[in-house]
């Protein structure tokens, strides 16, 4: 009953300074609006850089690892990987899917031009994510079954000026440190997919395995990928992984949140033969990149951190304004039998009504706003696709996200009416009913 | 006889700054139960001040004060709170109405406070209250669609919802035409007959002290006298007699 009271003056007190409350939930709405969309942008980064990441280079999990011919020269292999896959299979229960694949680094080089990049060999027909996400500008993706074949990203096109049909060269250093090449033939172009692709092309397993002069039963690294709802777990798991595989048997590498190719200097440094296995996850796999996402969210904090300043003295500033022109309102509902909690609950119920106001409107217009910016399809320059991973404006727009936002602002502003009120609440009734103002 | 207030040897000093200013200077006084006392004094007297203290929305500097057996002093504040819901009813001179209720909702306010009825016996108590004073057509106004006569009869609603045992009203008609005042006059002291709910009213005007049972004249923060309406009036030299 009192509940009601309080939240009917606190409602009424609102419409009564229509103006005030207009300005200030607009104030409120633009905030909440901006906080949903930053956060929609870094969450759309973030889901697209997991999206390309596990398409591209990794999966959830990697078991990868080096073998080492002698202490300084060796490669990124995984000897008698059938064996890793079966105990990867008892170890991980959340998996969903699970593909290997071969990796090295090479020099390509074409007629015109020439690039290095990562060589990743896939088994086409055992990738359908792969086929799902990967957006083909020309050629086919199942010629990539043919040997020595290769699919390459559109800004690789520009630099080695070559079309589908045309032969390049790769050339790399086998794992025994001979020099050895191989030529393929251009049978799929690629819509670029962010930073992730820049640097990257496809060749069947067995082109990597005859590039590096690998036996068949090795691989690059064996790609784990989890049921989505376990992808979060991902750093628990690949701990646990780690563990049961040394159990087994394997030499594990300590865990290093770096990908592979970052490893290749410190494993050359140190003195050992044979396998060592490495067990990643895909956030180890791309930590490179994912300062873009470090700096997306740092910039959202400080934007955050001065709207919310802005809001909170502008809710202060305005409960100050209300106290000042109730204070006899406040000492009559005191002299009448109102408690000093009922005076507190009274104005925090003001703000609230305001902040739920403010951040519905607000959440309801980020997230057409946002769904707007999705629907026009926006194309970004090169420079922004890096940071963005994608060559347009994404935004991950998700109920939670909206609510958790709405919720966290409404909060900020009761909380910033908490002092007025307190003080408020604290005044006599005596002198409250005898102010002038 | 019961005494609902007793005032003893009070004194209240307000500091402005350096100065000290006393406001009341060693009063006492005893109001029994269903008595209807004018307190009566030029301005800056004292008279509002000693509703304050008896009315416990402020505290004496020394001396004590007693509302219906309670010593106010030695209670905190949210027993003092709770003492002005359930024992005291306040008519002001400004009538304090919240302009955001109706006024149904304003006098409805210290019931849903005591939260002591259900809705329905609040409407029903509001209701007859409402009719009692002469405005229950005006039950979905708000304060600012009402004259001041009409207003201060929400007041007394108001003050008189929770059946108190007190009801203070300082200067009640000080914002009133004359035809008006005596009619709200005549209205608490109706009621103070039928419900036998003790009035202390504060007035500085000589033609009211006519309504009281008995008059307490201030001055300088002093009791000068406590003498009966015909008494005071005589005294005063003013009219006598109804006025309405």
């Amino acid at each position: 009953m009192g509940f009601l009271l309080d939240l009917r003056i606190a409602f009424r007190s609102l419409f009564q300074h229509s103006r005030r409350t207009f300005f200030l939930a607009t104030a409120i709405a633009s905030v909440t609006a901006l906080l949903i969309l930053l956060n929609a942008l870094s969450t759309g980064v973030s889901e697209t850089m997991i999206r390309a990441a596990t398409t591209l280079s990794t999966g959830h999990v990697n078991v990868g690892g080096f073998f080492k011919v002698t202490s300084s020269a060796g490669g990124p292999i995984v000897t008698e990987y059938e064996k890793v896959i079966e105990a990867v299979k008892k170890s991980v229960p959340e998996m969903e899917s699970m593909v290997h694949r071969g990796r090295g680094w090479a020099k390509i080089i074409s007629d015109l031009g020439s690039t290095q990049a990562g060589i990743t060999g896939i088994d086409i027909k055992n990738e359908p994510a792969f086929r799902k996400v990967i957006e083909l500008v020309s050629g086919r993706l199942e010629d990539l079954a043919e040997p020595n074949t290769m699919m390459v990203f559109e800004s690789q096109v520009e630099r080695l000026k070559v079309k589908v049909g045309d032969a390049v060269t790769l050339s790399a250093q086998t794992t025994r440190g001979a020099a050895n090449t191989i030529d393929c033939r251009i049978v799929a172009i690629a819509k670029d997919m962010g930073l992730m692709s820049k640097f990257g092309v496809f060749v069947p397993v067995e082109t990597t395995r005859a590039l590096y002069q690998l036996r068949p039963d090795t691989t690059g690294a064996i790609h784990i990928y989890l049921k989505p709802q376990f992808v979060p777990e991902v750093t628990a798991i690949a701990a646990r992984l780690r563990g049961q595989l040394e159990k087994l048997g394997w030499t594990v590498m300590d865990a290093d949140p770096n990908p592979f190719w970052m490893k290749f200097q410190t494993v050359a440094r140190e003195d050992w033969t044979g396998q060592k296995l490495d067990v990643t996850t895909w956030e180890d796999e791309v930590s490179f990149i994912t300062w873009t996402l470090t700096v997306l969210k740092g910039l959202t904090a400080v934007l955050l951190t001065i709207l919310i300043a802005i809001v909170v003295t502008g809710i202060m500033n305005t409960m100050w304004i209300a106290i000042r022109e109730r204070t006899r309102e406040i000492g009559t509902l005191r002299a009448i039998g109102m408690q000093r909690g009922g005076v507190l609950r009274m104005f925090l119920y003001e703000s609230l009504l305001l902040g739920l106001m403010g951040t519905g409107a607000g959440a309801l217009a980020g997230a057409g706003l946002g769904a707007a910016i999705n629907a026009a399809r926006i194309h970004v320059p090169l420079s922004v696709q890096l940071f963005l991973m994608s060559d347009r404006v994404q935004l991950a727009l998700h109920a939670s996200g909206l609510v958790r936002a709405a919720l966290f602002i409404t909060l900020v502003t009761t909380l910033a009416a908490l002092y007025p009120a307190y003080r408020a609440a604290r005044l006599k009734p005596v002198s409250a009913m005898s102010h002038f103002g | 006889m019961n005494h609902i207030v007793s005032v003893s040897n009070v004194s209240k000093n307000y500091n402005l700054g350096q100065v000290v200013v006393p406001a009341l200077r060693g009063v006492s006084l005893d109001v029994a139960e269903g008595e209807f006392l004018a307190i009566a004094g030029p301005s800056g007297s004292g008279k509002t001040t000693l509703l304050n203290l008896v009315g416990c929305v402020d505290t004496p500097s020394a001396g004590t004060v007693t509302v219906d057996g309670k010593q106010t002093g030695l209670l905190g504040e949210r027993d003092l709170t709770r003492l002005r819901l359930h024992t005291i009813g306040f008519i002001f001179q400004s009538f304090n109405l919240v302009s955001v209720l109706s006024v149904l909702q304003n006098v409805e306010l210290p019931l849903l406070l005591q939260r002591a009825l259900s809705a329905r016996e609040r409407r029903e108590r509001v209701l007859a209250l409402l009719d009692r004073v002469g405005i229950r057509e005006y039950s979905k106004h708000r304060p600012n669609e009402l004259s001041g006569g009409q207003r201060q009869r929400v007041a007394i609603a108001r003050a008189l919802v929770t059946r108190p045992k007190l009801v203070l009203a300082d200067e009640p008609t000080a914002n009133l035409d004359w035809v008006t005042g005596t009619n709200i006059l005549n209205l608490m002291k109706e009621l103070n007959q039928s419900e036998k709910t003790t009035f202390i009213f504060s007035t500085h005007d000589a033609r009211v002290w006519a309504y009281a049972s008995a008059v307490v004249r201030l001055a300088d923060g002093q009791i000068q006298d406590r003498v009966s309406a015909e008494e005071a009036v005589r005294a005063g030299g003013l009219p006598t007699g109804r006025l309405v």
